[in-house]
């Protein structure tokens, strides 16, 4: 890659020109900050062009300063593609479909836990089922999780593991209404239906983390989202749809593979395989996916019902009994089809959010009406040793972006070299120095995940809250995490 | 070790890279190479045994198909496969039948490391070079 290519736009923005590569329709944007776009890899420019040549694709095609190599689209990719001629493909969603991320608030402040903090480290590891071969604890048959796929989490509330309140703050209150089961194989439910509410492994977690008050940044954003206390508990749940999802984007995979000469794509990567928005098979795998991403929001209610039970276990006999609420859920591995104005008239476009999160801004009717006037919950997960912020949705997201921001700090290290520089249980040493308990089943891939592994999470948000896509609300740090 | 399990540049994965004599080596080097990610191969007892019957239009393809169905099996039955009796045809149309042995996945007894979820056709490939074969894919953890 020539360097040169990558001209510097405005403080935050990097732009590569159309000239860059045969066949790119638009120009390509990275949001990044100076610290952070030496770092870039030439990969990630190569798959960001390649995304701009994709039929239909309007205005850019984005990357996320998180924005690291993925599979077709990098991770942290960004593209909206006309309903009118243009692609859809499961590259530019993840294999891991609504792999997305979940915030909670409680009622308590670190003072009510500290005296349990092992305990309840404990008793949250036993209760919500990680790593290789978990099940969930609800045996689903095949009609429940037809439901699941086709409800979301409205199954969890006529069912007892949700309330109204998680429901209307979870993006498309837990349920993509276009889900098809029948576009569903057959082998996905089999891989799925015994991991509902399970987190998996990887960069999975669970993580009871402070709200202090030095850390935040939007006192009447954070109070409008229920943060109110000094030194407030909080949880973040980081899964997706599990083997289900990833299921799906195999097959589908294998099923663009098939219909692309039919349809005139060029395949510059097969990763990269789509098919017409308006074809047979592409509205099969829209509609599939809406399956999964249902099945990812459940999966993260049930967890959510088992952090509920744990917490009244932990906390039994306290002066104030536990309260969990959810303050948002936010997918982001998806696609969606949205509205948005584009060269002065309104146009309906899929837009794909791989490593991305919906950041709408203030006023949208999308989002829960309290929150409107603030923007949506934007929710980042950092590394288990950064902990995570939160962040609120911006206009300029919505008429820049396509309503989108970054996801997480995004990994810098393979797990390889990450393993290769320290052991699980010096991490684990190192993190209980700083005042965080991790209890894992794998203590080797403590290491994997450890903090040296991903870019600096502050670094990363101070990039797009300049550019304006989303702004600081507040920093959490972890007290305790879970890893699968 | 016929298998290596190598950096993937996409930082959150593993490659993994097969040698074989044959492509039936080949194939069943790398179902026990992708196992390796996710348990100790030394760990795992035969226990069960599943009949698969695959086809394909190329050699990857055929690859991609095979792997991702060790996948499906360890998340589906629990089976983390560690021996393999197929038979591949060498010319289109590509075919594997055969048999695949595993193990059933106990939390007690398996040292259980990182799950693999699919398999990517990142640098996918099957090669023949001179007189052995080898193959590469990167599987998504």
């Amino acid at each position: 890659m020539n360097r040169k290519s990558v001209v510097k736009v405005t403080e935050n923005i990097w732009e590569i020109s159309p000239d860059y590569k045969a066949g790119m329709i638009v120009p390509a944007r990275i949001y990044s900050s100076p610290e952070l776009i030496d770092g870039i890899d030439e990969k990630v420019i190569d798959q960001i062009t390649n995304v701009a040549c994709l039929p239909g694709i309007q205005k850019y095609s984005y990357c996320m300063p998180d924005g690291h190599v993925g599979y077709g689209f990098p991770i942290g990719g960004v593209a909206a593609f006309d309903i009118e001629g243009g692609i859809i493909s499961p590259g530019g969603i993840g294999f891991d479909i609504n792999c997305g991320m979940r915030l909670l608030r409680t009622n308590l402040t670190l003072d009510d836990i500290r005296p349990k903090l092992e305990t309840l480290l404990d008793d949250l590891f036993t209760t919500i089922p990680s790593g290789v071969g978990s099940s969930g604890y609800v045996k689903l048959n095949n009609s429940q999780f037809r439901q699941i796929m086709k409800n979301g989490v409205g199954w969890c509330v006529e069912n007892g593991y949700a309330s109204d309140s998680d429901c209307e703050h979870i993006e498309n209150n837990g349920c993509l209404d276009h889900a098809d089961p029948d576009a569903v194989s057959a082998k996905a439910v089999s891989r799925g239906i015994n991991q509902m509410g399970t987190l998996g492994s990887g960069n999975h977690y669970l993580e009871v983390e402070i709200a202090a008050p030095e850390n935040i940044f939007d006192r009447k954003a954070a109070e409008q989202f229920g943060i109110h206390m000094d030194n407030q508990v909080l949880i973040s749940i980081h899964c997706g749809s599990r083997g289900f999802g990833h299921q799906i984007a195999t097959d589908y995979l294998q099923t663009f593979g098939k219909c692309a000469a039919k349809y005139g794509l060029v395949v510059r990567d097969k990763e990269l395989m789509s098919a017409p928005i308006d074809s047979e098979e592409g509205r099969r795998y829209f509609n599939a996916m809406a399956c999964a991403a249902n099945a990812a929001f459940v999966n993260r209610q049930l967890i959510v019902h088992g952090v509920r039970a744990s917490f009244e276990r932990v906390f039994k006999g306290a002066s104030a009994r536990p309260l969990i609420e959810t303050i948002y859920d936010v997918a982001h591995n998806i696609a969606k089809r949205e509205v948005y104005e584009i060269d002065g008239r309104k146009k309906t476009v899929l837009v794909h959010r791989k490593g991305a999160t919906r950041s709408f801004g203030p006023g949208s009717r999308e989002i829960p009406e309290k929150y409107r006037s603030v923007g949506q919950p934007v929710i980042v997960g950092g590394s288990m040793e950064s902990g995570s912020a939160l962040l609120r949705g911006t206009e300029i997201a919505d008429n820049t972006t396509f309503g989108s921001s970054l996801h997480g700090a995004g990994r810098t290290m393979s797990r390889i070299k990450a393993k290769q520089k320290m052991h699980g249980g010096e991490v684990k040493s190192r993190m209980k120095e700083r005042g965080i308990l991790v209890k894992t089943g794998y203590m080797k891939g403590l290491s994997e995940e450890a903090g040296y592994a991903y870019k600096n999470i502050d670094q990363v948000i101070e990039a797009v809250d300049t550019a304006g896509i989303s702004k600081k609300v507040a920093r959490f740090y972890p007290v305790l995490n879970i890893k699968g | 070790m016929p298998y290596k399990h190598t950096d993937s540049n996409t930082c959150s994965d593993v490659g993994l890279i097969v040698t074989g004599n044959d492509l039936s080596q080949l194939f069943s080097d790398a179902a026990v190479g992708l196992i390796a990610v996710t348990a100790e191969p030394e760990e795992l007892v035969e226990q069960k045994a599943v009949d698969l019957k695959l086809a394909a239009e190329s050699l990857e393809d055929l690859f991609y198909s095979w792997l991702s169905e060790v996948v499906y099996l360890k998340d589906a039955q629990n089976l983390l496969v560690c021996r393999c009796e197929i038979s591949i045809s060498q010319e289109p149309p590509f075919m594997l039948t055969g048999k695949v042995y595993g193990d059933i996945i106990d939390r007690m007894r398996h040292t259980l490391k990182v799950d693999v979820k699919a398999v990517t056709y990142y640098r996918l490939r099957v090669e023949k070079k001179n007189d052995h074969w080898e193959a590469e894919a990167v599987l998504d953890l």
